[in-house]
């Protein structure tokens, strides 16, 4: 029984050695760098990457202060660790896919109005050439520049 | 009073060419423009032999922005009202001339061609058979928007339309994708439009079969039930005109 108790209780901190924390940050710098090549050789634009800075100083933060993941997993109520971590993470990685579909369906928008306003372009390029005397249409109509205002 | 007619096609170069003339012939005053969804056949080239404008998309889009383009040339090129059928010969263009007279007379914004004659009439019992699968769609796509609306609707998914400038002006900025017809019908009711629905004659599918197997019919009523869920929460847009 008393076995049992000190088990649980051993559950209920973290004990990371050395070795692990040396890993973790190690990755995380490793992270963060691959984050900067990124930008350098413009595979990656600025404005996406300021999120992976974000996550990247978090990890880097938990390696450095494990005590810091206890603190947050006291204020959260939750009495394993581990299971607070997993937690955060889940949800950061959740609320970024969300993110990500929120700008796929932004630029599939963007892409559309793109190809539409090439047809029409081709529609007038059409109208030139038949020069049936009726002059091609404006590239705006009044209620669109209406709707912008 | 100009027309536009325009017409989304996509891969439909063997019955193009038909569907122009008939538009020609019945509806001669009105300016035409095919909407070549990115066909991967010749249908641009047919279109432009049969000397009639076509706005290529690069690439596939899907029907609601073929249609979206059209609603975009109308409204820039000065239409007073324009309407749309569908290219694989199903939609006889003297109905479509009926649907626009409705519109010439200012009697509505936007005119839906409905095949089912009697809008209380059982799905299926007169002239028209489609599957199970359809019917149940058709029933189900019937029941919502007529709740979202509450306004009866009968063929929600018809391709066979006249509008006049208010619409286009609606459309051209505001059109979905995945659920053109569906959608575009609660958008217009939401902003106060005046949608009324005309029976029509609609003739069989040239060729071709529904692209339609149970499994994604299902999921394809799904989506719809779901889109006009959040229709229904979408704020009012303030239109230019009105």
């Amino acid at each position: 029984m008393s076995l049992l108790l000190a088990a649980a209780d051993d559950a209920n901190t973290v004990h990371l050695t050395a070795q692990t924390r040396i890993l973790a940050a190690i990755l995380a710098l490793a992270f963060m760098l691959a984050i900067l090549e990124l930008i350098r050789r413009d595979k990656l634009q600025e404005r996406y990457s300021v999120i992976w800075f974000v996550a990247g100083l978090g990890m880097l933060a938990g390696a450095a202060f494990p005590g810091l993941l206890e603190l947050v997993a006291d204020a959260m109520g939750v009495r394993d660790t581990n299971v607070a971590l997993f937690s955060i993470v889940l949800f950061f990685l959740l609320g970024l896919a969300l993110n990500f579909s929120v700008i796929m369906s932004r630029q599939a928008a963007q892409i559309t109005r793109l190809a539409q306003e090439r047809a029409l372009e081709g529609v007038r390029d059409q109208e030139r050439e038949n020069g049936n005397g009726a002059a091609p249409g404006p590239a705006e109509s009044k209620e669109e520049q209406a709707g912008r205002r | 009073m100009r027309t536009l007619v325009f017409i989304p096609a996509w891969n439909e170069q063997d019955s193009i060419a038909a569907v122009i003339a008939d538009v020609r012939a019945e509806i001669p005053g009105a300016d035409l423009l095919v909407v070549d969804d990115g066909s991967s056949d010749a249908t641009s080239r047919t279109v432009r032999e049969n000397g009639v404008l076509v706005a290529t998309l690069p690439f596939n889009q899907g029907l609601g922005a073929a249609l979206q383009t059209g609603y975009l040339h109308a409204l820039r090129g000065g239409y007073d009202c324009c309407a749309h059928l569908d290219a694989d010969g199903q939609h006889p263009a003297k109905e479509v001339a009926r649907l626009l007279a409705e519109v010439e007379a200012d009697r509505a914004d936007l005119v839906i061609g409905s095949r089912y004659t009697d809008p209380d009439a059982e799905i299926g019992v007169d002239d028209y058979r489609p599957t199970l699968s359809r019917r149940i769609g058709t029933s189900v796509f019937r029941f919502f928007l007529t709740l979202a609306t509450r306004q009866r609707f009968t063929d929600t998914t018809s391709g066979m339309r006249a509008a006049n400038r208010k619409v286009m002006s609606l459309f051209s900025q505001h059109y979905s994708p995945d659920f053109a017809e569906i959608e575009s019908l609660q958008l217009a009711v939401r902003e106060g439009l005046r949608v009324q629905e005309v029976p029509v004659q609609m003739l069989e599918r040239a060729g071709g079969s529904s692209f339609l197997t149970p499994l994604k019919s299902a999921f394809f009523i799904f989506k719809g039930v779901v889109v006009l869920l959040v229709g229904q929460f979408r704020p009012k847009r303030v239109g230019a005109e009105r």
